[in-house]
């Protein structure tokens, strides 16, 4: 088993740099096939019951890396299907060899230090996975060079940067908490740390954990240090926001997880779970109420994300075993339903080119495919049965309720039926209304752009979106095997009560 | 008649923490520094700064990976990057007047409180460091605290940049204070980052000033909401 | 008591003369230093002691409208420069017998209260460079102080009083007392207030003659006569007594007459002088090398003065430093 952990290590940085010297169509097929390959080789890994080590202990997976491994594979085999029809309709040719080598370079690159991120055993290397991630991602949403897409980036970068320089001290906090138990110049492992967890300075690990929240929290999207989330995902192109919204953010929560796991041993569960608590309940209620707000359709999905964050983090502040698989179980559906609603979104914006939702209008008339696609993934995304996040979200409540925390699992039903509100209303009305709604009808006929011609932009598109779909509805209707006793054991790890 | 006096720090606290005092000292001289190309030399001095701490420590501790750490960060902080950036800010503008959001003074008197703030924090708890003297770990938050400040108070992209640079110095003393047992491996990975880091904060300047023909972030208001 | 040795009462009388008959001295002689720098011959060294003793002959005028203080200022500073060498180690490494009288901050407040006799008297005229002088030498007086109460507290830290000798004899009891980085940072604020209250770029260009950035300076504008003479003296003793204290407390208290031998105490003075001299260069030096800040950019610089002195209580308080 061990090779499988090398080869996601080596794969995807091969095809990165590769992608920089072939020609367009070879890139794609590389990054098509490093992407599938990928998904397959951790999917493998949801099987294996014991942690898998590699390469003299720098790489190990357990239940919990595996999960988060899954969910990031997955989005880049979507991704890499997206991107192909994607990229083949962005107009200019001469500027296309430069825009592309660089893109599917970025790409590969950014995949993966995401899929590295949860490989690493070791708190400083997923640290340094989590900043290559944000560089290599800060280029990518720069990619497109338009002024708001500079300022999205800077803002991305600088915000991010400076989190996860938070998340560093935190690291090192946490290291020399475990100095105290293990002398200076230990194994920096998470096995080591566990196991010692008990014997370490208390206030020391507090302060840690806080700061890991604070630092990757800014990277996960948590309240009040999501600013940077909104814009980069609505500026960036679109599948690199599905990536950063569906995967990138799935891994700075690993992060904070890989935190919790060591306070949670240390101090026992009620402070690590309080501070999720609170970041998830402000990120939610701060997010339910900006999504009513929104014009504009990937500010939507993104403001979309910082409440499923939010959904996480309150998830993980109940002790019950239910809640935790939910929680995890809500990272894959998240990734699957967040990847696919922003393709949709994509396919809007290539066809429309408008993003905001005023303008968006008839889309099931124009794109028979992606317009119900896309209708289906933003109920997915709301909640609405038999997708994968009903599920996820039903577990979560349902383990509120069973650990006691009635009052949090009422304010998270509460406020995840505002959002549901919001974003089912505003996207199924721009999907839905005609596109001659005389509401619409505001310029002379002349200064009013012709309307769209009916028929889908790329089929690879509508496929990728195709089995965005597939995957929810098999998390929701009935999750395979192997996975549900892999979110059941990574439940267990992060210590929630049988 | 000779009241006692309080003892004088052993020759290697002493050093250590005059030497940690000039990494703060010059965290506050970047506040106020009005021009980029003189922020950006005052972070090859604190980067200078930082690398001497390493190797004092390796030479009075006999610690070799800190030699290794020291020249890394010497190698990259104080030739590289700084180098990186001056090439890159090329053809901008010299004169960055008036990107403070606020007076020095104010700006100087905050970063003071927080300051303040950081050291009384970090003597609360019961952190021992290993190689140096108790009050590094506090100068080092409170050097990183007000390289936040830096970037929230300075409206050039500069600045900001430079405020990410130096925050990463701060944690750099903090890890010597702290975490100086940490692998060879991660530390190095921590180097590579940064310089990573650097090329693409250089590049979206570029990219700003090519695009907004200033190096001020009060342009960038394009997104909201 | 052996016949070679002086009273107390005598040395400590002696210290004021010290400063009292050395003050334009020294000032002679940095004006010159000064002007070599920049290239010109200079005035005599003597200078001051002329310039002190033609204004002692000429008459006094009085604006209209002014009452008593205006004519008692100048006799309220000069008292005070006459005191302030009774508190402080001038020529002897051991307290003399009204050296517990005042400590650090007493010194400084009977500084102060000569340059608020001053600046009051300023305001009285009806000069209007005056009143600016006074009110700005009022407010950047202000700023300064908390640089200089965190300086005071430094020592007190330190020697667990806020004698001026004690801080000395700590300085003296070993070199890692000199070079520990609370007393350095110390060392720099007080350098700093120095500068500041001497007037000296880059707060203030003393010898300018232009009013708009005149602080202390320009207070004196309407003064004429004796009064201007007293004034002028003060002045001069004022700067001595700060770089008494920079040197003699803060950095070099060597030199100093450890008993009470004429020999010794006599040796003390040209020591003394030599070091005020070479304090006073390096004043010199940076007059040449920096500009004047801006008048509303001078916070700056107290900040600055503020942010050493505070880091300075901060590493003792937290670090031991």
């Amino acid at each position: 088993m061990e090779w499988i952990l090398t080869a996601i290590l080596v794969v995807p940085f091969a095809v990165s740099v590769l992608s920089w010297w072939v020609p367009r169509r070879v890139a794609e097929a590389l990054t098509l096939g490093s992407g599938v390959a990928t998904f397959v080789l951790a999917w493998t890994l949801v099987g294996s019951t014991k942690p898998v080590n590699a390469l003299g202990g720098w790489l190990r997976t357990d239940a919990l890396s595996t999960v988060f491994l899954v969910a990031v594979a997955f989005l880049y085999a979507l991704t890499a299907i997206f991107a192909i029809g994607y990229l083949r309709r962005s107009g200019d040719p001469s500027e296309d060899r430069r825009y592309s080598r660089r893109y599917y370079a970025g790409l590969n690159l950014f995949c993966w230090a995401m899929a590295v991120a949860p490989l690493v055993d070791n708190l400083a290397l997923l640290w340094v996975a989590i900043e290559i991630t944000t560089v290599v991602s800060a280029l990518l949403v720069a990619i497109d060079d338009t002024e708001g897409a500079t300022e999205a980036a800077w803002k991305y970068v600088i915000i991010a940067s400076l989190g996860l320089g938070i998340a560093l001290f935190a690291t090192i906090i946490m290291y020399s908490a475990g100095t105290a138990a293990l002398g200076n110049g230990y194994n920096f492992t998470y096995p080591v740390l566990l196991s010692a967890a008990a014997h370490l300075p208390s206030s020391v690990v507090r302060l840690a954990d806080l700061l890991a929240v604070l630092g990757f929290g800014t990277k996960m999207g948590l309240f009040p240090v999501h600013t940077w989330l909104p814009d980069a995902h609505s500026e960036a192109p679109t599948p690199v926001s599905a990536l950063l919204s569906g995967a990138l953010l799935a891994v700075s929560f690993y992060a904070i997880l890989r935190f919790f796991q060591i306070t949670e041993r240390a101090l026992g569960p009620a402070f690590p779970r309080n501070v999720l608590l609170a970041f998830g309940l402000a990120s939610l209620a701060l997010a339910a109420l900006y999504v009513i707000i929104q014009r504009d359709l990937k500010r939507l999905l993104a403001y979309s994300s910082v409440e499923h964050m939010g959904i996480l983090a309150i998830g993980m502040s109940f002790s019950a075993v239910l809640a935790v698989v939910g929680v995890l179980l809500h990272v894959l559906a998240h990734a699957a339903a967040k990847g696919t609603a922003f393709f949709g979104a994509g396919s809007v914006l290539r066809k429309l080119r408008t993003k905001d939702m005023a303008r968006i209008r008839g889309v099931i008339d124009v794109l028979p495919w992606t317009g119900p696609m896309l209708v289906l993934a933003v109920l997915a995304l709301s909640a609405m049965p038999p997708f994968g996040i009903f599920r996820s979200e039903f577990l979560i409540v349902a383990g509120g309720l069973s650990s006691g925390s009635d009052w949090e699992a009422a304010i998270l039903v509460g406020l995840v039926t505002l959002a549901f509100l919001g974003l089912s209303w505003y996207a199924t009305r721009s999907m839905m209304t005609p596109v001659l709604d005389p509401s619409s009808l505001q310029g002379s006929a002349a200064t009013r752009p012709a309307p769209p011609t009916r028929g889908e932009t790329s089929w690879w598109m509508v496929s990728s979106m195709v089995l965005g779909l597939i995957a929810l509805a098999i998390l929701g209707i009935h999750p395979p095997e192997d996975l549900a006793h892999l979110l059941y054991r990574a439940a267990l790890e992060l210590g929630a009560r049988r | 008649m000779m009241p006692a006096l309080l003892a004088p720090p052993s020759t290697f606290t002493g050093t250590a923490e005059a030497i940690t005092l000039l990494v703060l000292l010059s965290e506050f001289a970047m506040l106020r520094a009005p021009l980029s190309r003189s922020q950006i030399r005052l972070y090859a001095f604190q980067s200078l700064v930082v690398s001497g701490l390493a190797f004092y420590v390796a030479a009075d501790r006999h610690i070799g990976d800190l030699y290794a750490v020291g020249t890394f960060s010497f190698l990259l902080k104080v030739i590289v990057v700084p180098a990186v950036i001056l090439r890159l800010l090329k053809d901008a503008p010299e004169d960055l007047a008036g990107s403070h959001r606020l007076g020095v003074a104010s700006m100087v008197l905050i970063a003071i409180a927080i300051s303040v703030f950081g050291l009384f924090v970090v003597a609360s708890l019961p952190i021992a460091s290993i190689l140096l003297p108790k009050a590094e770990l506090g100068l080092a938050t409170a050097a990183i605290l007000v390289s936040f400040l830096l970037v929230i108070m300075r409206s050039d992209v500069v600045s900001q940049a430079v405020g990410f640079f130096s925050l990463e110095n701060g944690v750099s003393v903090a890890s010597l204070a702290i975490a100086s047992g940490l692998s060879l491996v991660a530390e190095v990975a921590f180097f590579f980052d940064l310089l990573v880091a650097v090329v693409v904060l250089g590049v979206l300047m570029r990219l700003h000033h090519g695009r907004a023909r200033t190096l001020s972030t009060n342009e960038m208001d394009r997104l909201r909401g | 008591m052996a016949a070679d040795q002086l009273s107390p009462v005598v040395i400590q009388v002696l210290q004021d003369l010290t400063i009292l008959f050395f003050a334009p001295l020294i000032s002679g002689i940095v004006a010159r230093i000064e002007a070599r720098f920049q290239g010109r011959r200079g005035p005599r060294i003597l200078q001051p002691y002329y310039d002190i003793a033609k204004l002692f002959r000429k008459e006094t005028l009085v604006p209209e409208d002014s009452s008593w203080v205006y004519l008692a200022a100048p006799v309220v500073a000069f008292t005070c420069y006459l005191i302030v060498p009774l508190l402080i180690p001038v020529l002897t490494s051991y307290p003399l017998p009204l050296g517990y009288m005042g400590d650090i901050l007493g010194g400084a407040f009977v500084l102060s209260l000569a340059g608020f006799s001053v600046s009051v008297a300023a305001a009285e005229t009806d000069g209007p460079y005056a009143q600016l002088g006074s009110s700005r030498a009022m407010t950047f007086g202000a700023l300064i102080e908390p640089a200089l109460l965190f300086v005071t507290f430094t020592v007190a830290l330190i020697t667990t009083t806020d004698l001026p000798y004690f801080e000395a004899a700590a300085a003296r009891a070993s070199l890692s007392q000199v070079v520990r980085p609370a007393h350095l940072l110390a060392v720099v604020a007080f350098f700093l207030v120095v500068l500041s209250d001497t007037g000296r770029i880059p707060v203030e260009t003393h010898s300018s003659t232009l009013e708009l950035g005149m602080i202390d300076e320009a207070r004196t504008l309407e003064y004429s006569g004796p009064p201007l003479a007293l004034l002028k003296w003060g002045a001069a003793m004022k700067q001595l007594i700060l770089y008494v204290i920079l040197i003699n407390v803060f950095t070099a208290p060597w030199g100093l007459a450890g008993s009470r031998s004429t020999g010794s105490v006599i040796l003390a003075i040209p020591i003394f002088l030599a070091k005020a001299v070479g304090v006073g260069t390096l004043f010199a030096i940076i007059d040449n090398s920096f500009s004047k800040l801006r008048l509303f950019k001078l916070t700056e610089f107290m900040a600055a003065a503020f942010l050493v002195a505070g880091l300075a209580v901060l590493a003792l308080y937290l670090g031991g430093g």
